[in-house]
């Protein structure tokens, strides 16, 4: 094995330890800008993953795949994420339910979960458990800050970590899904993300808030 | 281009003529062949054929509905005749999509399109309630898929370490067939169907994953409403049928219809009771869709020719039945202002003829002859017997009264005494055009199925039992 396969291997694993950073730093987040960024840190950390797992897989499509993430979660949907709420011009607190404290501790519960959860399933899948449960990790990150989260924005970062954590479960268990799949499925987050966004305007213009657990209008 | 409502609506008259006349094609050309495969991402068989007859009957209906219904529609952004139109032809292109889908990971875009396609038609009003309807929408169901997604990925590396090509793995032909091979990994297999059965139940609206459903459909506008209720939920009900016939011919059928049978029944128990408390007379039928699409999966749950039969036959039925009642209550919101129970009093003199059609569809859709509901929730239900499975039986039988009173109970407040909207607006009255058209052809048909189901629907029905069985 040469030296650049041996390191794009262990890139893949050690990568792991640095999404686990994203997860707590984000639990621990209070403002949404700060999310933003880390998310594409994360989006830029699974870019590498996809360059690295291309490399030792020798798949020319990876590099495509790649190129796709790092365009559009990496600069795309930040900067349209930043842009939106500087329109929106509302505050820019994340509307946490859980302090910073509890939160790490919750989110620190959740990784062990998910590596307790993915070693039930290590002997069928021939992957690295560390990255495995990184993926496990960012999914339940995901829910975690849509659940705790109030503000509108929040839940659309959440949905965007649980989908990062999808997408890298399917790249470590099968080097991912046949190219024009992965690319629907980025097309169908782009247009979820533009359809959020202009209801994210709507609700401001009725409510005069974004905070979404406020709205309780429907109930029963 | 079409700025005025009479050219937008012609138009989309005209295409929707077009696009039913392309479905009945596509139905005739399965139907003689038995299964069609267009390149690698489309493929139909007799199953699919039967969802698609289903689903050109209800955008037929809607479309005519719509013509006049759309009249009051205030202009704004993303809400005028063009928009409506446009959604709604974008949503009927993606659950056609989601049935001729060959591939699950295309099924899975279509089908998260399908969602994309309706959120703004949800808002369409822009109201309060409006907004908030179709943000929980969105939002609920991009996360339910988003399992779903998980779900497909389960089934793909499951297929992809049985031996499967990857480009196999994700043909729902290939895995169906793949039987014994795909057996050597029974714990991805029922991961990927608990996933999936939580990813797309919630677009079915399976309890308890169904918090979006009665939003969604009480405040879109009616029209959408019904078409929500009568195809989008079977759409998602046709997903689930294809990974349950993968599930049972790799690990056998006990798991994956046990799951069926658990979340059915809960489903009907769970609507049936919040049916009692609703006041408002669209959540109501939300919650009634709840009740039908359990008693769908119920069906689907039990297997046997009886059980898969009726629920199919089931998925037509209900969504006859259930297009006359929001087209019905569509009638009402549009003439009375609202659909509030508590103000509906003495609607019978009103709108007699509305009345009368939300009276039918009361009849049929709690079940009671001579309407085709009787015939396939019976055709369930002696599945149930047959099979001994006694606790399924007595569910469906118990939740079928308490929705027969309930409803009842709700449409007797509604419909006789005097008016109390007469003293204070202007008089409504019906106006007859599309709308009573559309509604009674979904009579028309109601009465058919109920009495004697027609020969070439059977023939359909009996060929989709085939391919599941």
């Amino acid at each position: 094995m040469g030296l650049f396969e041996l390191a794009a291997a262990k890139m893949l694993s050690s990568a792991a330890m640095l999404l686990f950073g994203t997860v707590l730093l984000m639990a621990t987040a209070k403002r949404i800008s700060t999310c933003v960024y880390l998310f594409a840190c994360q989006s830029a950390i699974l870019t590498a993953e996809v360059v690295a797992a291309g490399y030792v897989q020798h798949m020319r499509e990876a590099y495509i795949i790649a190129g796709m993430v790092l365009l559009v979660k990496v600069f795309a949907i930040p900067f349209a994420l930043l842009w939106l709420m500087k329109k929106l011009r509302t505050a820019h607190d994340v509307g946490a339910s859980l302090s910073p404290g509890y939160s790490v501790f919750v989110m620190s519960g959740l990784i062990i979960l998910s590596f307790a959860a993915v070693r039930l399933y290590l002997i069928e899948l021939h992957a690295t458990e560390v990255i495995l449960a990184a993926a496990v990790a960012l999914i339940l990150n995901g829910a975690f800050l849509m659940v705790t989260r109030s503000k509108a924005l929040m839940l659309m970062m959440g949905l965007l970590v649980l989908e990062n954590g999808i997408f890298l479960a399917a790249l470590v268990t099968t080097f991912g899904m046949p190219l024009i799949i992965e690319i629907g499925i980025v097309f169908d987050l782009l247009i979820g993300l533009f359809l959020m966004g202009i209801f994210v305007f709507r609700i401001r213009d009725t409510f005069d808030h974004l905070d979404v657990s406020r709205l309780r209008g429907l109930r029963g | 281009m079409f700025k005025s409502r009479r050219a937008a609506t012609s138009f989309a008259l005209g295409a929707g003529i077009l696009e039913v006349l392309a479905l009945a094609l596509a139905v005739w050309r399965i139907s003689r062949t038995s299964s069609l495969e267009l390149g690698k991402y489309l493929r139909a068989d007799s199953l699919t054929a039967f969802f698609l007859v289903n689903l050109g009957a209800v955008f037929f209906l809607v479309l005519l509905y719509s013509t006049s219904y759309i009249r009051h529609i205030p202009a704004g952004r993303f809400s005028s005749p063009r928009w409506f139109y446009s959604l709604l032809f974008l949503f009927l292109f993606s659950i056609i999509a989601v049935y001729l889908a060959g591939n699950l990971g295309f099924l899975w875009i279509m089908m998260e399109a399908t969602t994309l396609a309706s959120a703004l038609l949800v808002g369409f009003y822009n109201t309060e309630g409006a907004v908030e309807a179709g943000w929980k929408y969105l939002i609920v169901c991009t996360v339910g898929l988003a399992f779903a997604l998980f779900g497909t990925i389960v089934f793909y590396v499951a297929a992809v370490h049985a031996g499967l090509q990857p480009e196999m793995a994700l043909q729902w032909y290939a895995l169906a067939h793949a039987g014994k091979m795909l057996a050597n990994s029974p714990a991805l297999l029922k991961l990927g169907f608990i996933f999936l059965l939580v990813g797309y139940g919630t677009k079915i609206g399976l309890v308890p994953m169904h918090s979006w459903l009665p939003d969604a459909h009480a405040e879109a506008p009616s029209p959408v409403s019904a078409m929500l209720s009568a195809a989008l939920l079977n759409c998602a009900v046709y997903a689930l049928i294809r990974y349950d016939a993968i599930t049972s011919n790799a690990i056998g059928a006990t798991f994956s219809h046990r799951l069926f049978i658990f979340f059915g029944a809960a489903s009907v128990f769970v609507a049936g009771l919040l049916m009692i408390v609703q006041k408002d007379l669209k959540r109501l039928l939300a919650y009634s869709s709840v009740e039908h699409m359990g008693i769908i999966a119920t069906g689907l749950g039990l297997g046997g020719f009886f059980g898969i039969y009726g629920a199919l036959l089931h998925t037509f039925t209900h969504s006859m039945a259930k297009s006359l009642l929001f087209f019905g209550a569509g009638q009402v919101r549009e003439m009375v202002g609202t659909s509030k129970i508590s103000m509906l009093k003495g609607l019978a003199r009103q709108l007699p003829w509305t009345s009368a059609a939300l009276v039918v569809g009361l009849i049929a859709i709690v079940g009671l002859p001579p309407f085709g509901l009787f015939v396939s929730e019976f055709s369930i239900l002696r599945e149930a017997f047959s099979q001994r499975h006694w606790l399924a039986a007595l569910v469906l039988l118990t939740t079928l009264s308490i929705v027969f009173a309930a409803m009842t109970f709700h449409f007797l407040k509604v419909l006789p005494g005097s008016s109390q909207m007469a003293e204070s607006k202007t008089a409504v009255s019906d106006r007859k055009g599309p709308e009573f058209v559309a509604m009674g052809i979904c009579v028309a048909v109601l009465i058919t199925l109920g009495l004697s189901i027609p020969a070439p629907l059977n023939y359909l029905l009996k060929a989709a039992v085939a391919v599941l069985q």
